[in-house]
């Protein structure tokens, strides 16, 4: 006889298994926890990972002097990098290097934008990689 | 009116590695890595690549476990943290 309402589960019939306790918890109380992408890249990555600026969805927009993303044509702000950087060459100009092809306001300009990445940016995971200390 | 589907992300993208009371893993899709408990893993097992709807998904889950506090909204809660990290997609 199978008791619904009893803790202990009823004796397996053969080609069945017995069944674990499972809650789905309260709805307020989340079952994950996410760590950022930063941790699980590898200095490779690194190397050859791109930053394009700007991101792709925003493509042919302008960059401020400030970093911010601004509307193609916007006085006093640079026209989009033309290739995307590469890993090492951001990872030099965030040490004060400079990106390649770049003057230096655009260099400026370039590496503010890089550094106020948001997650779900294309690049970002690249850029998060370049934060990491040395292994 | 249309029921709202869930799949799981392919098996193919996940590394899971149970460990105790939790489970990581990592997305290769996103690059994320995520400390789930249960029943996180269970949903994403219970789901794999059907596209079911939350109603299926519950039944489905009481037939594998003893579910202790069955309930629509509890699974729906549990269902958008899933959808949210990119483990689980609605459709």
């Amino acid at each position: 006889m199978i008791d619904e309402t009893s803790d202990r589960s009823p004796e397996p019939g053969p080609g069945t298994t017995r069944r674990r306790a499972l809650m789905l918890g309260a709805v307020g109380a989340s079952a994950v926890v996410s760590i950022r992408p930063a941790l699980a890249q590898t200095q490779a990555s690194v190397i050859n990972c791109e930053i394009p600026v700007p991101d792709a969805g925003r493509a042919g927009s302008y960059i401020a002097a400030d970093g911010s993303v601004v509307p193609a044509g916007t006085s006093g702000a640079f026209p989009p990098a033309s290739l995307a950087f590469k890993g090492d060459d951001v990872k030099k100009a965030l040490a004060g290097g400079q990106l390649p092809g770049t003057t230096y306001e655009q260099n400026q300009a370039y590496v503010k934008y890089i550094r106020r990445l948001q997650q779900g940016t294309s690049g970002f995971t690249c850029f998060a990689s370049l934060q990491m200390p040395r292994g | 009116m249309a029921e709202r589907l869930y799949r799981a992300a392919s098996a193919e993208t996940l590394l899971i590695e149970p460990l105790d009371e939790f489970t990581l893993i990592f997305h290769r899709a996103s690059g994320l890595t995520h400390l789930v408990a249960a029943p996180a893993p269970e949903i994403i097992a219970a789901l794999d690549r059907d596209q079911i709807s939350a109603a299926t998904l519950l039944e489905r889950l009481g037939t594998r476990y003893e579910l202790g506090d069955a309930s629509d909204e509890l699974l729906q809660a549990r269902l958008d943290e899933l959808v949210a990290i990119g483990l689980v997609a609605a459709l």
